[in-house]
């Protein structure tokens, strides 16, 4: 047997599920105008499925310095943080995270997916345990799973299941690093983080909490669902993203463990690959600056979330059970989804289609992402075209 | 409390795979969960909530890589049972 013969399923699942042409999973846009707007196929398409929450792709100030940094650092750094790769802008904005955070000490990663894959699989080992919740982020599983620590699931947002699991492991509570999301990426649900909080305190345990979709979106100061739950004194590493509220890309974490600063030296996620462009964290720099500045984006942000979600409720839709940014519509079945996901491109639309393992518990997804840039008329023409869409559904069954 | 036993746990984990298998079929100590159940992972993890309730276990997920048989999937809730 080859080691090619494995993705013959994967021909077979593409061939099954896409008609000839159709590849969402594959959708390029050929032309962005601005946070909310592209071309795809030769048409314009309102996009709203971009995680793009505060619409600072096209700040410009953020522009501003990214074209700065170019013209004055060029375009890469060509090394790792640990040889060439630091510059003085990677520390100023670790220091700017710090600071935001009220942290000790913050470190950047080149992405969200490699902080998550650096800093747990660093932080846990062998004889360590890692509670995680059932939902967490395919970097959240592929870092437990290198770590080496005894990884164990509990089920979504299930405070009774976390604590029956924290019981039973009894004085190893003190080597367990439990992981939640602040805001789930698939159904955009919240984590219950005052109660898992209280566990964790009550276990002698210690938590990790990925904002990577709450950033920017959740608290009184855009810190997260930490600050929004008033448990920021209990998280002892937050990670995130900058490629979503802060429109660039890269990753970090926080942490007032002065221990975070050794994990520079054996992170092999940091070590082993090249640092963010100067001008990606000079943008980065300016949309973090944004996020405390502008909290009324925040305000839009949250207005135009309720808008589409109350609005899709009033259609009929099954949604999520929170209202968050991430808004994801249920769809009966994959064949479904996947007609539904087309006929609102073809009416100029772009969201996500999700279908499992990426949805959790086998639920096929239309996935909105909504941003503090859309419009009202933006979402008038988003509900309008998913009430056509809804009436083709029914007419189906 | 009297010890478990094997046949016990068998009987109750053939139980369970009847009713979460892909591809329903006759169920032996050498039945594989994957090639002969159908079982994928979105799959197992659906049944192992339900194994982690019936013996009131928690269930490591490093343990799914030693997972071939049904008699590996027993060994191993016998296992977890005796240490807990």
């Amino acid at each position: 047997m080859g080691i090619l013969d494995k993705l013959s399923a994967v021909a077979d699942a593409r061939k099954t599920l896409f008609p000839p042409g159709v590849d969402p999973l594959n959708v390029v846009i050929d032309e962005i105008y601005s946070a909310t707007e592209a071309s795809i196929g030769g048409h314009r398409v309102l996009l709203a499925g971009t995680n793009n929450y505060l619409g600072l792709t096209f700040d410009q100030h953020c522009i501003g310095a990214a074209q700065s940094s170019l013209e004055k650092e060029g375009t890469g750094t060509t090394g790792s943080r640990m040889a060439n790769g630091t510059f003085a802008g990677h520390r100023d904005l670790e220091k700017d995270l710090a600071n935001f955070y009220g942290c000790s000490n913050a470190i950047v990663f080149s992405t969200g997916f490699v902080a998550n894959l650096g800093v747990i699989s660093t932080l846990a080992g062998p004889g360590d345990v890692i509670v995680l919740d059932a939902d967490s982020h395919a970097s959240i599983y592929d870092a437990c799973r290198m770590s080496g620590a005894e990884m164990i699931r509990f089920r979504h947002n299930n405070i009774e299941d976390l604590e029956k699991k924290l019981k039973r492991l009894g004085p190893k509570t003190e080597k367990t690093l439990i992981i939640v999301e602040g805001i789930y990426s698939m159904l955009g649900d919240c984590a219950p983080l005052a109660e898992v909080a209280a566990l964790k305190k009550k276990y002698g345990a210690w938590l990790l909490v990925d904002e990577a979709h709450s950033l920017g979106v959740m608290g009184v100061h855009g810190r997260g669902m930490a600050e929004a739950s008033g448990v920021e004194e209990d998280v002892d590493f937050i990670v995130g993203t900058f490629s979503k509220s802060l429109g660039a890309i890269g990753g970090y974490c926080v942490s007032n463990h002065p221990e975070l600063d050794l994990v520079r030296y054996i992170c092999r996620s940091y070590v082993f690959t090249a640092s963010p462009s100067p001008s990606t964290i000079a943008s980065v720099r300016e949309a973090l600056k944004a996020i405390q500045s502008k909290p009324e984006l925040r305000t839009r942000l949250w207005d135009n979330a309720a808008l589409l979600f109350h609005g899709l409720k009033e259609l009929g839709f099954e949604l999520g059970p929170d209202l968050s940014p991430i808004i994801a519509i249920r769809a009966p079945s994959r064949e479904k989804t996947l007609f539904a996901w087309k006929a609102l491109l073809d009416k100029g639309i772009y969201v996500n289609l999700v279908f499992p393992p990426a949805a959790p518990a086998g639920m096929s997804l239309l996935r909105c992402s909504i941003s503090a840039a859309h419009t009202s008329e933006q979402i008038s023409f988003l509900l309008q075209a998913f009430a056509e869409i809804k009436l083709l559904i029914d007419e189906q069954e | 409390m009297t010890p478990p036993r094997y046949d016990d746990i068998y009987k109750q984990v053939v139980a369970l795979l009847q009713e979460y298998a892909p591809q329903p079929g006759p169920i032996r100590e050498e039945t594989e969960l994957v090639n002969d159940l159908g079982f994928d992972s979105l799959k197992v993890m659906e049944m192992l909530n339900d194994v982690e309730d019936a013996f009131d276990i928690t269930y490591p997920l490093n343990s799914l890589s030693d997972l071939k048989t049904v008699k590996d999937f027993t060994t191993q809730i016998l296992n977890i049972i005796e240490t807990s």
